[in-house]
């Protein structure tokens, strides 16, 4: 019945959820499985556990009658049998109450001994866990290690690749410096063979001129009316230079000699000139040589003869030679270029490299062989005119050098640096032999005999005596000293300031004498504006921010001309011609303007 | 999904109420009182008779005793079909408890095997599985257990652990995500009237066109005798672990929740009791 009615209402169920859709069939599976295990298991489950119980028990009931049933059989025995028995039971009674006590004993000391053991165990185990805890430690500690090792490890591995790869980098580079050192002595024959064959050529041409100067020289001879001319080539120099310097006093005693006496000493001095280049720049006789002054009177100039631009870069500095005939100019190109103004314009006929920076100041030696330049590169140089590499390389200064200038022995050159510092130099060791810490940075500096004249940031101009190396005067000035200049009787001190005025100071002992020069528009245009004081010393030039050169009288302290139009930014330098016939005057904007009174 | 897990342990915990009783003819000492037992839907009859066994054997003679075998209404029960398929084959709308009788001599060599040891039962559960794995992935889940996984799967069966033998047996019940399903379904189906032991051919559980297959397509292949006719009276009755499913259920979702430890899918298709 039961069977049926699970039948019946299976059907009626699976008839209805047919109806909603989506998982019915599986809601129908859970609901069919639960109404089945209510039917077939829960119903059953109890009752079938209690049947198993019941049918145990009455299996033992069975076990218990069956045992009870056997008993009654054995009965009907004397009593004495019992007695027996029962005396029998009591010693054994005894005899295991006596056995129980001994073993109760035997427990009681077995007792104490497991004690003893567990103690003993319990401190074994805590010794165990303690070594176990030192083992686990020590695990971790080489563990640690181990992994520390495994990090080295690695670092080494990489440290080896690098250094294997450095050491090939190396390999590499060691190839190609034995290349490139291969290549460089490979250039440096070339030019060597190059320069010898410069040189041989140059020298031959040196000899045909002299040659041929000679020979005009012999010919000039019955032009000049003169018993010591210098006629033959084995009069010693000494004796020319004693017809130097007559001719020099000569020219200075009366200013208005004609030019063109001048012109032909000149041309003996240059013949002259030419002659010593030949021989070694340092040479002993060289340096026995004194300054050539030139003193005739300056003309001042009126028109441009001419107008170039003479750098790639601003022009610093420009000077000429103390005969007159060359203009070395120094820019911020680096270079220095040397000019021959002979015939009344400017040739380019040099160009002298090696400076690293720019030029701030240069000069030529009073020989007109050689020039010294001071460099923003910390150093100053020497180039001899026929080279146009640097003979000389002044190193140590720590910071731009403003200027180099020969002193009064002719292998000593001083410089003057923003380091603050002048240093003597000896071109004969090519080494510094005197340090001047100054305090204050050197803008310029001048030599005369014995002293050394140097302008500075600090509005000081100072006099040291180079014998004791010491500070032996100090002029006051208005501002910073741009420039100094000396008169070529060594009498006059021409400073330039930024406060835009010039100041010529009188040197002799004693006099104070100082004169200011200004003008309307005159204003100092850069930190090294350079001024000059004419040969005759009766003029003072100087270049103004306002493109114009300004030259004042200074017997009068007027300004005497003002030179406009030709420059087109601040004129940074001017130099006046020792002959007294021109001026140049340089620019930043890469321009120069030769100057004359013609 | 909950259901789905509910649905797998409602299948593993299932129970038959049994009443074991001695065959008359069998030679007592005294009489035999008859042992109630439930006995689980999933397991084998050999497997969990062992305390039928020791009860009846405490009042046969020990001369007496043969090997143990059942019978139902004259009919031997087979113990190689799990318990289950042979509750609902022969006795599925019958009163509750089943009754079932216990032979000690006479064993119908002709109608059943001879079962000595469980040994016997594991290798025939385990290449039952085999089987059902080799239609499933031809052999691939199966070959790549080793023998303790297979150990695992049948000490979970006879130790009634559902949780040892799932751990394994989800493995067996997976199949590749591209796919819809197994390869083919591990199924039987039983009859009581025929000869044919059962009904066993490759089905796929999605059609070619990618239709889901249900129990109904399944049975209109292999049994379309099971299925009733428009407007006649329902014929047979289709019974899985004692329920009737839809005939819209999924045959792949069957395969995977209605199967048998052996992870075959055991259909049974009895006729409609008359009145």
């Amino acid at each position: 019945m039961a069977a049926a009615t699970v039948t019946s209402r299976a059907s009626e169920r699976s008839g209805r959820v047919l109806a909603p859709g989506g998982d019915t069939w599986k809601r129908h599976i859970v609901r069919q499985l639960k109404y089945r295990d209510q039917n077939q298991h829960a119903m059953f489950q109890d009752l079938i556990r209690f049947y198993t119980q019941l049918l145990d028990k009455s299996s033992l009931t069975k076990g218990i009658l069956n045992l009870s049933a056997r008993r009654p059989c054995s009965d009907s025995n004397s009593l004495s049998a019992v007695l027996q028995q029962k005396n029998q039971l009591k010693k054994t009674t005894g005899e295991l109450a006596y056995q129980v006590v001994e073993l109760q004993q035997q427990i009681k000391i077995k007792e104490c001994v497991l004690e003893e053991q567990s103690v003993r165990l319990q401190e074994e185990q805590q010794q165990l866990s303690c070594s176990s805890d030192t083992h686990q430690l020590l695990q971790k500690q080489v563990n640690q290690g181990q992994q520390e090792n495994r990090l080295l490890e690695m670092t080494y591995d990489d440290l080896l690749e690098r250094q294997r790869e450095a050491e090939s980098r190396l390999r590499e580079e060691k190839l190609k410096e034995g290349h490139l050192l291969e290549d460089m002595i490979h250039l440096k024959r070339q030019a060597a063979a190059r320069m010898n064959s410069r040189n041989e050529r140059k020298s031959r041409a040196r000899e045909a001129n002299l040659q041929k100067k000679l020979l005009s020289g012999a010919r000039s001879e019955v032009t000049v009316d003169s018993s010591s001319a210098p006629t033959s080539r084995s009069t010693s120099p000494e004796k020319e230079n004693q017809i130097e310097w007559t001719e020099r006093q000569h020219t200075r005693l009366f200013r208005s000699s004609s030019a063109t006496s001048l012109g032909i000493i000149t041309s003996i001095r240059g013949l002259f000139h030419k002659k010593r280049r030949g021989h070694s720049v340092c040479s002993l006789d060289e340096d026995l040589m004194c300054p050539v002054g030139t003193c005739v009177s300056a003309r001042v100039p009126v028109r441009a003869l001419q107008v170039l631009e003479a750098h790639d870069q601003s022009i610093n500095t420009v000077r000429f030679s103390s005969s007159s005939d060359l203009v070395a100019t120094g820019g911020t190109d680096r270079v220095i270029k040397v000019w021959d103004i002979r015939a009344g314009s400017l040739t380019h006929t040099a160009t002298l490299e090696g400076s690293n920076e720019g030029i701030t100041c240069v000069e030529f030696d009073p020989t007109g062989s050689r020039v010294l330049a001071a460099s923003y590169d910390k150093s100053a140089l020497l180039w001899r005119l026929d080279d146009s590499i640097p003979k000389l390389t002044l190193t140590g200064h720590s910071r731009k050098v403003t200027a180099a200038r020969f002193s009064g022995f002719l292998h000593h050159v001083v410089t003057g640096s923003a380091d603050r510092t002048i240093r003597l130099w000896d071109l004969h060791r090519a080494a510094c032999v005197q340090v001047v810490e100054v305090s204050s940075f050197c803008s310029d500096l001048v030599c005369s005999e014995n002293c050394i004249i140097s302008g500075h940031y600090d509005s000081k101009i100072r006099v040291w005596d180079t014998r004791a190396v010491n500070c032996v005067q100090e002029f006051p000035a208005q501002g910073k000293v741009t420039s100094l200049d000396l008169s070529s009787d060594h009498r006059q001190l021409l400073s330039c300031c930024r406060d835009d005025c010039l100041q010529l100071v009188d040197l002799r002992r004693g006099s104070n004498e100082r004169l200011c020069f200004r003008a309307d528009g005159f204003t100092c245009g850069s930190d090294s504006t350079k001024a000059v004081i004419s040969p005759d010393s009766c003029f003072i030039a100087a270049g103004s921010a306002d493109c114009s050169v300004y030259i004042w009288n200074v017997s009068s302290g007027d300004l005497e001309t003002r030179l406009p139009d030709h420059h087109s930014s601040s004129i940074s330098a001017v130099s006046w011609s020792l002959s007294g016939k021109y001026v140049v005057s340089v620019d930043k904007s890469r321009r120069a303007v030769l100057w004359s009174d013609m | 999904m909950a259901d789905d897990k509910d649905v797998l342990r409602d299948v593993w915990f299932g129970r038959i109420p049994t009443c074991f009783t001695l065959n008359q003819d069998e030679a007592t000492e005294r009489e035999a009182e008859p042992y109630y037992l439930l006995l689980p839907r999933v397991s084998y009859l050999t497997l969990v008779t062992d305390k039928v066994k020791k009860h009846f054997l405490k009042v046969m003679k020990a001369e007496d005793v043969g090997e143990m075998w059942f019978e139902y209404e004259g009919t031997p029960l087979k113990w190689h079909n799990p318990i289950g398929v042979l509750f609902d084959l022969h006795a599925f709308n019958t009163v509750l408890p089943w009754s079932i009788t216990v032979h000690f001599k006479n064993f119908p060599d002709r109608d059943l095997l001879h079962c000595l040891s469980n040994t016997v039962v594991e290798a025939h559960f385990m290449s039952s599985i085999k089987e059902a794995d080799a239609l499933k992935h031809k052999s691939q889940v199966i070959n790549d257990m080793q023998k303790k996984d297979h150990k695992q799967l049948w000490m979970g069966l006879q130790n009634d652990k559902f949780d040892q033998f799932w751990a394994m047996n989800r493995k067996l019940m997976e199949y590749p995500t591209e796919e819809e399903g197994f390869r083919y379904i591990p199924f039987r189906i039983y009859q009581t009237m025929s000869d044919r032991p059962f009904i066993q051919k490759l089905f796929r559980p999605v059609s070619p066109e990618g239709k889901v297959h249900t129990l109904g397509t399944l049975l209109k292949e292999m049994y379309p005798v099971a299925l009733p006719n428009d407007g006649e009276q329902k014929l047979y009755q289709v019974v899985i672990h004692g329920i009737e499913p839809l005939l819209e259920t999924p045959v792949q979702w069957l395969s995977e929740h209605l199967s048998h430890p052996d992870n075959f899918l055991h259909i049974c298709i009895i006729p409609v009791p008359t009145e």
